[in-house]
């Protein structure tokens, strides 16, 4: 009897501490676009996802605590994602949920305000920032329209009264900018000449370039994904048109995904971005690397802007629930992983290295009224395949005031 | 008359019975069964499960619409997400101000109007002709939206409710609160179905389907039949297009574009055109195909021994879905044309003649 006693004790003790050292199970939840429409965004992102929580689990990083990384596919359609999250909310409670484009964001910010779940979209159009129902967004770096204001400054600080062409995707993703840059463009003394909508499957477009030459277009900035601004890119060399009109464009319009698809013609292409290229050496840049070797990741993954992205989502998110873990004893939910992230400021501000910090030198930083994360970002030109950094990381002086003017 | 309850074939013998809703009272109990298990089942169901069976019955009442307009008229509509979203967006223009018992029929009127002029082609033109001007009315839907302010240019429009004569409508019951209600209209819809069928209205829709210039020698007005299908295969839509709105508590162009309208094409040819039965069953069935063949991917993904075979830089896994997706209309369409509709015809005549072969 008293060695069974102490054989049990011994189990017990042995399964207790087995529990222990496992720790607790947290869910981080991602659903985008694996396949269907944008998925050349959506593999790498997810793929960059899957692999900082691999690491994360792997080095411990929020200690006694086991990351459950729910990655799924829902196909860019909407109804999939909401049944998704909702299924998620059901069965794993996620701490934190890493959305992805813009129309399921916009769509779901009434769910997500109602059961206030900390978000942090792929997507950075700014409605999803813009109230009501605003309070859970957070965008990791800073929104579309920034990026668009940020280039017309830049192409203010070498020629006055441009003339500009905005050429967006025909869905509220690419639309998202158009008034900003019209406010923008007022106060710096440019003249926005045309406003196109060019979605996939652009094969020709002559007379769409035509059509902005003759309207006086100096220059062309892109509010799209990679796939059409190729098009439009290697059109332009065809006629004749890349020497007499500058483009440029959004994050997603550029990356190793750019170069690939149109080749020559992307040379001298202007890209903003708050990320770091595969080229530079920063802690985070490091960490992809090795990631990507360690977890077999093709090497267009590992050259797509999109995994570094989909990187820096991750580790926001896992960021903010280490911290709710220290501050909050251990708990992390949806409610202190919220108190966490708009505690990300100051000398509390965090530094990956996945993107460029602003001149006060901070990466990443989020407060209760303040959703963006990286708000620096630069210049780069495509020179010689690759994507050159042409100017320091900047901050759009211009886009508060037009954000709400 | 023989027992009506111990029918096993087709005793009717008047014009009268020929025409009822219900063919017998065998067939009276069944529906009430079938209603009061709809009616039970969300008690056995998870939150996000009641969704999956939220946008079933929604797409049912949608494919109801399209499989009056094509099934019965043989009008090919490519268009009929845009009806969806033109009662969609009446529903959110005029949800801050109406209940919600008064903004789905106003978007299924809204819907029928837009049908009635999207229509008016049907007058000159048939088959691919019309369905090219359906197609450029599902184009001209999303392009006038993506450039009307007043509708977001594309982007969210919230609509919500969170209250309905005293309950509140949370996170927690939005799900169930909207199944009966959808419920209810399906019912109400198939009824109404059902009831038009019968009747001379239901009649002349498949005599202009089957030979219009018949239809009008026999007194028929097949310009003013077909304008009719196309009025209220939109009212459908719009109804459908107003409950997901609610459902999905905002509205956004991307839910009803052209793929949409391909997809619930689909999903009345799966079912089998022209049926009640199939315009549930298609919904259903191509949901569920989704469900399960996601789970398939998933295990594929997450399964080593599958990864090692598969060879690198192709995603077998992903590239699933889209090709079940598509390998099932190609096989419906060469060996069960009648649909998922023609399955049930066979298995509920087995039954009706049971134990009797014939």
């Amino acid at each position: 009897m008293k060695r069974a006693m102490t054989l049990a004790l011994a189990v017990t003790i042995g399964l207790l501490g087995l529990v222990l050292a496992q720790g607790r199970t947290v869910t981080l939840l991602w659903s985008g676009a694996i396949t269907g429409p944008t998925s050349d965004v959506g593999g790498p992102y997810a793929a960059g996802i899957e692999d900082y929580c691999r690491y994360a689990n792997e080095q411990r990083l929020i200690p006694n605590v086991t990351l459950n990384c729910i990655v799924r596919d829902d196909q860019y359609q909407n109804p999939n994602t909401q049944r998704i999250l909702e299924e998620a909310l059901d069965r794993s409670k996620p701490a934190i949920y890493l959305g992805y484009s813009t129309g399921a964001m916009l769509q779901l910010k009434p769910l997500i305000q109602e059961v206030k779940l900390p978000t942090i979209p792929a997507s950075a159009h700014i409605g999803l920032i813009d109230p009501p129902n605003n309070q859970y967004f957070f965008l990791p770096v800073s929104s579309y329209s920034e990026q668009v204001v940020a280039l017309m400054e830049y192409i203010n600080r070498s020629e006055k009264n441009a003339r500009i062409a905005l050429v967006v995707n025909p869905s509220p993703f690419g639309r998202a900018v158009v008034d900003h840059a019209r406010r923008a463009a007022q106060r710096l003394g440019q003249t926005i000449v045309d406003v196109r909508e060019v979605g996939g499957g652009n094969l020709d477009n002559t007379a769409l370039l035509r059509a902005l030459d003759a309207a006086g277009a100096q220059y062309i900035i892109h509010q799209n994904v990679a796939g059409p601004v190729a098009n439009i890119l290697k059109d332009a060399k065809r006629l004749g048109l890349d020497r007499k009109i500058k483009q440029m464009g959004a994050v997603y319009t550029g990356g190793s995904d750019l170069i690939r698809l149109a080749g020559d013609a992307a040379e001298g292409y202007l890209w903003a971005s708050s990320y770091y290229t595969l080229d530079e050496n920063t802690p985070g840049i490091a960490l992809q690397r090795q990631l990507a070797t360690r977890y077999n990741r093709s090497a267009d993954i590992l050259n797509s802007t999109n995994y570094t992205a989909g990187m820096l989502a991750a580790a926001i998110a896992i960021e903010a629930m280490k911290r709710a873990a220290q501050r909050f004893s251990g708990r992390i939910d949806n409610d202190t992983v919220y108190q966490s992230i708009i505690g990300m400021n100051g000398p509390n501000a965090f530094k990956p290295g996945f993107a460029v910090s602003t001149k006060a030198g901070i990466e990443i930083d989020f407060t209760r009224s303040e959703q963006t994360g990286a708000e620096g970002l630069r210049v780069l030109e495509v020179r010689g395949g690759k994507f050159v950094p042409i100017t320091d990381p900047f901050t759009s002086a211009l886009f508060r005031q037009v954000r709400n003017p | 008359m023989r027992n009506p309850w111990a029918q096993t074939g087709n005793y009717r013998t008047s014009y009268a019975q020929d025409t009822t809703i219900f063919f017998n009272y065998r067939e009276i109990l069944s529906v009430g069964l079938l209603l009061v298990a709809l009616c039970l089942l969300p008690l056995f169901l998870e939150r996000s499960q009641v969704l999956v069976l939220n946008f079933i019955l929604i797409y049912a009442i949608a494919v109801l619409g399209l499989n009056i307009t094509t099934g019965y008229a043989g009008l090919i509509s490519v268009g009929q997400a845009a009806f969806m979203g033109v009662g969609a967006y009446t529903v959110a223009l005029s949800a801050p101000s109406l209940p919600f018992w008064l903004t789905i029929p106003l978007g299924g009127l809204v819907a029928a109007l837009a049908g009635f002029l999207v229509g008016i082609p049907s007058l000159r033109v048939k088959h691919l002709y019309l369905a090219l001007a359906t197609l450029a009315f599902q184009e001209i839907f999303v392009w006038v939206v993506g450039r009307s302010p007043a509708l977001a240019q594309g982007s969210a429009i919230p609509v919500e409710m969170r209250n309905f004569l005293g309950l509140e409508i949370t996170f927690r019951n939005h799900n169930y609160f909207w199944y009966y209600v959808i419920l209810f209209v399906l019912v109400v819809l198939v009824v109404a179905w059902r009831n038009l069928l019968r009747g001379k209205y239901g009649r002349a829709l498949i005599a202009v389907r089957d030979n219009d210039r018949a239809a009008d020698a026999m007194g028929m007005d097949p310009g003013r039949t077909k304008l009719f299908a196309f009025a209220l295969g939109a009212f459908y839509g719009g109804v459908a297009g107003g409950l997901l709105a609610y459902m999905q508590r905002a509205v956004v162009v991307e839910e009803f574009t052209l793929v949409r309208s391909v997809a619930l094409l689909a999903m009345a040819i799966v079912g089998g055109l022209g049926t009640v039965v199939g315009s549930i069953l298609g919904p259903a069935f191509i949901e569920f195909l989704r469900l399960g063949v996601e789970r398939l991917s998933e295990w594929m993904k997450a399964n080593p021994f599958i990864q090692s075979i598969t060879p690198a830089g192709v995603d077998v896994a992903s590239a699933l879905l889209p090709l079940s997706f598509g390998l099932v209309i190609v096989l419906f369409l060469m060996f069960e044309p009648r649909g998922l509709y023609n399955w049930w015809r066979l298995v509920r005549s087995y039954f009706r003649n049971w134990p009797f072969r014939y």
